[in-house]
């Protein structure tokens, strides 16, 4: 059996297929430091704007519990209102994916509100759930199917092909 | 005694002229064979051209043109199909303009780190085909909604890596 290689020959334009493991993954991670960045970031604000009002330390990181609540609804709010507003988070736009409807129709705040609450799930049980991603021929995790959700590329590719034929050399035979 | 010779003359010609049915005596003409005998070179060529087209108003002719059933008789879809878009960006300032106007720095890295995603996302699907030893490629592509209604023009190549 040969290993299958990452080839640098032409990948054709994939606007609208299911998007694949590595393109999540990587969008996932990119959204979680993001959402993680702008909770620190807001968390830092609000101490020091409490230091500037009142002259004492309020410490919001101290607080445990309070974080973690204040932490699980800031991350349901930022990835459910940005999956119903269009079907995208900052990382997902960043790797041009986003969620649809199984049957491609734009993602409603139902099954963005699902998909956000069962994406924990996906974890709790060791990981397994996104499995699906790599087996199913719609490559839909276990949050996918309880929401009726696929991911799909949303990228550009003829334009981006566009740009990259713009910056040749017109001289240069091709 | 002349000038009366050519006043009884004119008066007669008129005269005739009034008598003869013009209509019926064309009818008669055989004008194929008339313009067989006719040089229509020889009479374009004394023909002054230029002196013609600048008596020409060509302003009213435009605004006497109605442009609007010239473009509705025209197909434009087929006229864009016959355009080689890809050769027209490459080789004129188009390219410069659509370089300037939607690339920049971000976009660029932007093309690779998607083309690498797609790469790696199909490189790790080729693994778990031979993994698990099945064939993937008669899978759909994507929702039916979606892939359907992707143009031709989509599924243009795309370079992965330093070639998007």
């Amino acid at each position: 059996m040969t290993a299958p290689t990452i080839t640098s020959a032409p990948v054709v334009g994939r606007q609208g297929n299911y998007a694949g493991a590595v393109t999540r993954l990587v969008a996932f991670a990119a959204d979680i430091g993001v959402a993680w960045g702008i909770f620190t970031l807001t968390l830092a604000s609000i101490d020091f704007a409490f230091q500037l009002v009142t002259g004492k330390q309020l410490n919001l990181g101290s607080r445990q519990v309070l974080t973690v609540a204040g932490l699980i609804i800031w991350e349901f709010i930022y990835f459910a209102y940005q999956w119903s507003l269009g079907g995208k988070t900052i990382g997902m736009a960043l790797l041009g994916i986003r969620v649809v409807r199984t049957d491609g129709e734009a993602v409603g705040p139902r099954q963005a509100v699902i998909r956000t609450l069962t994406l924990p799930l996906s974890f709790l049980i060791l990981g397994l759930g996104f499995i699906g991603i790599l087996l199913n021929r719609d490559r839909h995790a276990l949050h996918d199917r309880c929401a009726g959700t696929v991911v799909v590329y949303s990228w550009d590719a003829r334009a981006a092909r566009l740009r990259w034929l713009a910056k040749q050399d017109p001289t240069t035979p091709s | 005694m002349e000038g009366l010779v050519e006043a009884i003359a004119e008066r007669v010609v008129g005269l005739v002229i009034e008598a003869i049915d013009i209509n019926a005596l064309v009818s008669k003409v055989d004008m194929d064979a008339l313009l067989t005998k006719v040089d229509i070179d020889a009479i374009v060529s004394r023909v002054d051209v230029d002196g013609l087209i600048d008596r020409v108003d060509v302003e009213k002719i435009i605004e006497r043109v109605d442009v609007e059933k010239i473009i509705d008789r025209v197909d434009i879809e087929k006229i864009i199909q016959r355009v080689d878009i890809d050769a027209l960006v490459e080789q004129t300032e188009l390219g410069t303009i659509i370089a300037h106007s939607t690339s920049g720095v971000a976009s660029e890295v932007l093309d690779v780190v998607r083309a690498q995603g797609v790469g790696l996302d199909d490189f790790v699907a080729r693994w778990m085909d031979r993994i698990l030893r099945r064939k993937s490629d008669d899978w759909p592509p994507g929702p039916v909604l979606l892939v359907s209604s992707v143009s031709e023009g989509d599924s243009l190549a795309v370079a992965a890596g330093a070639q998007p």
